[in-house]
């Protein structure tokens, strides 16, 4: 409803001022921006079997806005070249984790930490050439930390890319990832080839959240926590309904945080980016989740 | 009918000969058991009947080959493995493991009446309609057991292959489950696997011996008590035959 409304009232373009603009542009950004990361949380949590992961933690946030600096680098702020390159980076990265993981021994835990290899790896180059970005592109630090500071009405295109993906996605892959939940072996005695829609899945989740990420800058947790909370409130594991309770509340989350950022921190100390906020909320959850994954295993 | 011609099964990295020169026919609507040490290619041939695995040679059910029937094959055929310790990890809850075990013969993107009916019916039929709202990671193993079996059965199969239906189940668990196999096995035909001659016995009509991923002895129950020196040879212990409520079974000699 949200996304309908403010998508008519921008394309009506009989708004009053350009402040305006920028604020439903801001508050469209962050909405789509939670729900497309909260669905990509949901797809790679299902698709790893694993609890413990999203776009995040996998390396595909820092791989996408590592290349997003290199492609500004290179060509200057050209948003349909930084879209498609970081899109690419965001999957070599996951590619990378997955080998990684897959080397140590495919555990849940071992992609976590294949996974924080690997986003050290991008983020240290991503600063690094950070400084080097700053000359061409004065903004380029925002996207670190990520905000929605820079809402611009020609990145809407952009933006619309993965909501279009994960809404194909969902259909696509729900019932497919449900399978996987009882193990490969079941989920090809059913019918379902479970190689193939990791693949899928990888490709879905991971073009869509780097292109996010190459728009706004790293968001963390938000695809981690919105998955769990959706299936705490349903009390069930079907993707079918975990997937869009998930990106409602990825997208109340974000919406909110960043509300917060513009309302009540601007005027003690200046804009604070979202994607801390969620961070300072978010951290402290992923450590219970993975205090309780360990006590789990004990027992 | 499942016929079994010269199939040969290696798997790849290792290049490991798991079963070799397999020529079988087990009967319909009726329950088979193969028995055979560990090791033995129990579960790959289940998995191979299943068109799990690739192999060479031949499997025909109903006269169709498995691997270019596979699409048919998944609407009337069960197979139920290990279910793993993966399953518990976000949270699922029974029901949702069974509804999405209907995955081959459910239609559309929700689910209809008759999936939520089917899977009503069968945890009725397995006295496990209480758990149905409780999360897997919750259950005991017997119990666990028992969800295994059930979500084979959602899918109303013709064909039911099940690797080891009988561990984690208690005695009274295990004399229930072979009375309820053999009454499903007046509709389907049953495969199974076990160790547990006892409960074969009470169990299966017809038994396929297997050692070290071949055929040792394939026949009806009756002529498999007379020609134990099969099963004997298979194990390497005796056993002995013990008659009970007028059924020969037999019952494993521990070494002492």
């Amino acid at each position: 409803m949200f996304l309908i409304y403010s998508l008519t009232y921008l394309t009506s373009k009989n708004y009053p001022s350009s402040s305006q603009e920028y604020r439903v542009l801001r508050a469209l950004y962050s909405s789509i921006a939670g729900a497309v990361l909260a669905i990509t949380g949901c797809i790679l949590q299902s698709s790893f079997r694993n609890p413990l992961v999203d776009h995040h933690i996998l390396g595909i946030g820092s791989g996408a806005l590592f290349f997003t600096y290199v492609t500004v680098l290179i060509y200057g702020y050209n948003p349909s070249m930084v879209t498609l390159i970081a899109a690419l980076g965001g999957l070599t990265s996951l590619a990378l984790t997955v080998l990684i993981a897959e080397k140590i021994s495919g555990s849940d835990i071992a992609y976590v930490l294949a996974g924080i290899s690997v986003t050290s790896l991008f983020s240290g180059l991503a600063t690094f050439t950070m400084y080097y970005v700053q000359v061409k592109y004065p903004y380029a630090s925002v996207l670190m930390t990520g905000s929605f500071i820079l809402s611009r009405e020609e990145q809407l295109p952009y933006t619309l890319i993965p909501l279009a993906l994960v809404s194909i996605g969902y259909p696509l892959l729900s019932k497919r990832l449900n399978t996987l939940m009882l193990g490969d072996e079941n989920a090809t005695q059913l019918g379902v080839n479970p190689r193939l829609t990791r693949l899928l899945s990888a490709v879905i989740a991971g073009l869509s959240s780097s292109i996010i990420v190459s728009l706004f800058g790293l968001i963390g947790f938000i695809g981690l926590i919105s998955p769990h909370i959706a299936r705490f409130l349903v009390k069930t594991s079907d993707n079918r309904l975990v997937i869009p309770v998930s990106a409602s509340i990825g997208m109340t989350l974000l919406y909110a945080t960043d509300l917060f950022s513009r309302t009540v921190m601007a005027p003690m100390w200046g804009e604070v980016p979202a994607g801390s906020i969620v961070s300072l909320f978010g951290a402290p959850f992923f450590i219970a989740l993975l205090i309780s994954r360990f006590m789990g295993r004990r027992t | 009918m499942i016929s079994i011609r010269s199939l040969r099964v290696v798997y790849k990295p290792q290049g490991i000969e798991a079963l070799r020169e397999i020529t079988l026919e087990l009967p319909v609507n009726n329950v088979t058991c193969i028995i055979g040490p560990n090791a033995s290619g129990k579960t790959t041939l289940l998995k191979a009947i299943a068109g799990m695995l690739s192999y060479e040679g031949a499997i025909y059910i109903d006269g169709r080959e498995v691997r270019s029937n596979i699409r048919y094959l998944r609407k009337i055929l069960s197979y139920a493995g290990n279910m793993g310790s993966s399953v518990d990890y976000l949270g699922a809850r029974v029901i949702d493991i069974l509804l999405t075990s209907r995955y081959p013969v459910a239609k559309g993107f929700s689910d209809t009446e008759e999936d939520v009916e089917e899977v009503h019916r069968v945890s009725k039929a397995l006295g496990i309609e209480h758990l149905l709202y409780r999360k897997i990671s919750e259950l005991s193993s017997g119990e666990l057991q028992k969800v295994v079996l059930a979500s084979a059965l959602v899918k109303n199969p013709r064909i039911l292959l099940l690797d080891e239906p009988d561990t984690h189940l208690d005695v009274a668990g295990k004399s229930w489950l072979s009375k309820y196999l053999e009454e499903l096995s007046r509709s389907l035909t049953i495969v199974i696997s076990t160790h547990d001659a006892v409960f074969a016995c009470h169990t299966c009509n017809y038994f396929v011996v297997l050692s070290s991923g071949r055929v040792l002895y394939s026949g009806w129950r009756e002529e498999l008590i007379q020609n134990k020196e099969y099963v004997e040879r298979a194990y390497g212990i005796s056993f002995i035959n013990v008659e009970v409520n007028g059924r020969p079974i037999l019952v494993p000699l521990y070494e002492s």
